[in-house]
């Protein structure tokens, strides 16, 4: 359901929380935020769990590992409350504890976010959407397409390089300076060949009547329908609701500031 | 129609181009016409400047690359200078060599739709345009596929389709078919010829190999190494009075009109293979992705042998030929080299005793000038330095490297590169040498040469494998072996499969030259 959103208002709809969220400092509030975006993408994302947990598993521990390191060094500002424990020389407060929650929380809310646009949005249609929409130069939506291509092909050739230095015996190359002397002999022939294809691909473009030019018919037409903005406010919405209920119970924290 | 006529589509006056400067053009004041309704197929040595060519002649060279030129070139009397940017472009379509590189969309429609887009077509015609070229290159009802898992063939289709959708008054061909299997060539060439007939455009075909255009060729221009014009007229005229000519130049003359089409037949057939066998494939798989690409291959391999490896585009050639050489390690099964599995080697012996040239030379090299080239695997094995010098010396010498001595690789010619790419893989006289399509995109010349350095390792003892498309390279080896659905459906010698027309047919191969002549000769 959440893929046939327009792309441009999908993304827009999950950009503004994500930036808002970052100014809270409490845990009530991303906490809430998180559980209503899992809602809103198991219920509406016909996203399947498995798959959302193979990409999400590996940011949550970056998020537990970005909280520990908050906890032990907290800034001042936020280590208030009582000494919970004693760490070595480190002295962990509830307040440091509070803060780095809020930190996990609040990276797990971006990741969800993001996975919840990734995984529901063609990037064709993306592209289509921000050039028919956003005003994007044709010139940069259709660069990026073609661009996407290549990332398969850049693999197939990284691979001939390594077969071939192979071949003539290059593994055997011991030291630093030759582990940095291998460095360059991969990446120049792989840039080399990148811009090369780069170049066709452009002319090949030119060639079939390719200009640039922002007049242009559209054979996908990307449209903003109610359902869009509905989305949109929805998403946008449900943070407010929270933001404001966060406040009402007093949990709120701007920037270490209880409002 | 006379009107039409006294007037060419493309009038190309005095036409120089460079990317640098104009001291010694790659393009050198060219001058010729071209004419509605007329075929016209462009030849020439490698590197002689033909693709830049067709590029200046649809306007976006010399702007795209920032090179210079100087005389005109009016299409209808227009001079091309005056067309605004992408009309041009309408008028006269090109078809590249390289399917991998001419698509900026991930589906088929989408890549059509783009044509028409950049052209304004009304959204609500353009299904019905992308099914009609469609119907016309007979892909219809695909519209849906992802462009990257179409096989070479396809993709040349579609690259023809998406200029089609211009309806160009003209079409360029820069060796469409060069990455193709030679029975996806042949239908390509067909295709052309279907479209010609049907649309009266003129079409300028870029090619090295003359053969299979032949009979809807009706022109033949051919460029010298100097980037001059050498030759314009008609088929027959061409190749049987400038035959010397064009034979200095190093451009394969078109088999009907060649009395050396034969020239490798008298080739090697004096090595004798001996019985000991050197390699053993023993119950092979290997997959990719889950899919399987070899099913339980068994292949004895004996010293001293000339082997093809062939079969259609995707067929597990170049594969089979890795796991050989030890770049892939079977999924299932085992590979002998002298009765030692394959793991069992140490790599740095392995590599002393095999040799891999890749289909493009250029992945091969990993110095800056080709004396380090050579010198390269002499070093790691740690050699004296008096050692290095000589073979280094007597390899430049063999492959006729010694002007190079300083130079960067990438700086050689094709054939250049090629030779060094060889020369790099028998600095101590491996037993076996394996080569993925060693003469793809090779001129005569080049080919000639390239066929002369494998007579001199072979008499030298070292086992030979290719993987090619060139029928006329498998007739001269002693064993043909043919890939097909995963397995092995000819293992042999090439006189006996070229009896077997059904295999021939399940595996897109065609019949040599020799024979298919033989053929004709006999029905008169």
């Amino acid at each position: 359901m959440i893929s046939s959103i327009n792309p441009s208002i999908k993304a827009i709809a999950v950009l503004i929380p994500g930036i808002l969220l970052s100014f809270t400092f409490d845990v009530f509030t991303p906490l809430s935020y998180f559980i209503f975006i899992l809602f809103v993408t198991f219920t509406m994302g016909d996203i399947s769990v498995i798959k959302w947990l193979k990409f999400f598993s590996p940011f949550f521990l970056v998020a537990l590992s970005f909280a520990w390191m908050t906890i032990l060094y907290t800034n001042q500002t936020f280590s208030y409350g009582e000494v919970m424990f004693t760490l070595w020389r480190f002295e962990i407060t509830t307040g440091s504890i509070l803060t780095g929650t809020s930190l996990a929380l609040r990276s797990l809310c971006f990741v969800a976010l993001s996975l919840l646009f990734a995984l529901t949005t063609d990037s064709t249609k993306f592209m289509l959407s921000l050039m028919q929409q956003c005003k994007v130069p044709p010139k940069i939506t259709y660069g990026i397409l073609a661009g996407y291509r290549f990332l398969p092909l850049f693999q197939q050739e990284l691979q001939i390089l390594r077969q071939a230095h192979r071949i003539r015996g290059v593994g055997r190359t011991k030291g630093l300076k030759g582990k940095i002397n291998q460095f360059r002999r991969y990446a120049i022939p792989l840039l080399a060949n990148g811009i090369r294809k780069a170049e066709r691909v452009a002319i090949a473009m030119e060639s079939k009547g390719f200009t640039g030019d922002t007049d242009r018919t559209h054979y996908h037409q990307m449209t903003i329908e109610k359902k869009d903005w509905i989305f949109f406010s929805f998403i946008v919405g449900g943070f407010i609701i929270i933001v404001v209920f966060s406040y009402n119970l007093g949990y709120l924290n701007i920037f270490g500031k209880k409002v | 129609m006379k009107q039409e006529q006294r007037r060419p589509l493309l009038l190309i006056e005095n036409f120089s181009f460079d990317y640098e400067s104009l001291d010694q053009p790659i393009i050198n004041r060219i001058q010729f016409s071209l004419n509605k309704n007329e075929t016209t197929i462009l030849m020439g040595s490698s590197g002689s400047g033909k693709s830049s060519l067709a590029l200046c002649l649809n306007g976006l060279y010399p702007d795209a690359v920032e090179g210079v030129s100087s005389g005109e070139i009016y299409y209808r009397g227009k001079n091309i200078r005056d067309f605004k940017k992408g009309e041009l472009n309408q008028e006269i379509g090109i078809v590249f060599q390289d399917p991998e590189s001419q698509f900026c969309m991930i589906t088929i429609e989408d890549e059509l739709a783009f044509t028409l887009e950049n052209i304004k077509t009304p959204p609500s015609e353009m299904a019905r345009r992308i099914s009609e070229v469609l119907k016309l290159v007979g892909m219809d009802g695909l519209q849906n596929r992802k462009i990257h898992e179409l096989s070479g063939g396809q993709k040349q289709k579609i690259a023809l389709a998406s200029v089609l959708l211009l309806e160009p008054n003209m079409l360029i061909l820069d060796e469409p078919t060069a990455n193709l299997d030679p029975v996806s060539s042949l239908e390509f060439i067909q295709l052309i010829k279907c479209v010609q007939e049907k649309h009266q455009l003129a079409v300028l075909i870029i090619e090295h190999q003359a053969d299979d255009w032949l009979d809807i060729v009706d022109r033949v221009l051919v460029m010298g190494r100097s980037g001059e014009l050498i030759a314009d007229g008609n088929v027959n005229s061409i190749f049987m009075e400038k035959k010397t000519l064009l034979e200095q130049e190093g451009v394969f003359l078109p088999k009907r009109f060649s009395n050396t089409a034969d020239s490798f037949r008298n080739f090697n057939h004096r090595i004798l293979p001996s019985e000991d066998v050197i390699l053993t494939v023993k119950d092979m798989s290997f997959y990719r992705k889950k899919q399987i690409i070899l099913n339980e291959i068994n292949l004895n391999i004996r010293s001293g042998e000339f082997i093809a490896i062939i079969g259609e585009n995707g067929a597990g050639k170049s594969t089979l030929l890795q796991l050989m050489a030890g770049l892939l390690t079977p999924f299932k099964g085992n590979i002998y080299f002298f009765d030692k599995p394959m793991e069992h080697w140490d790599q740095k012996e392995l590599r002393k005793r095999m040799g891999y040239v890749f289909q493009n030379p250029e992945h091969q090299f990993i110095t800056d000038t080709v004396l380090e080239e050579l010198t390269f695997g002499l070093k790691l094995n740690g050699y004296s330095e008096k050692k290095i010098n000589s073979t280094a010396t007597k390899l430049m010498r063999e492959f006729h490297l010694e002007k190079h001595r300083f130079s960067n690789p990438f700086s050689l010619s094709g054939g250049q590169k090629r030779r060094l790419s060889v020369a790099t893989m028998v600095d101590e006289t491996p037993d076996i040498l394996f080569f993925d399509e060693p003469t793809f995109g090779q001129d005569a010349r080049t080919t000639r040469e390239f066929m002369n350095m494998i007579e001199r390792l072979r008499e030298s003892g070292t086992t030979i494998v290719f993987v090619t498309h060139d029928m006329d390279i498998v007739d001269i080896t002693n064993r043909a072996i043919v890939l097909h659905k995963q397995n092995i459906v000819y293992n042999g010698e090439p006189e006996k499969l070229w009896q077997q027309e059904k295999i021939l047919k399940k595996a897109r191969l065609r019949l040599p030259y020799r024979i298919r002549n033989n053929h004709e000769e006999g029905a008169v």
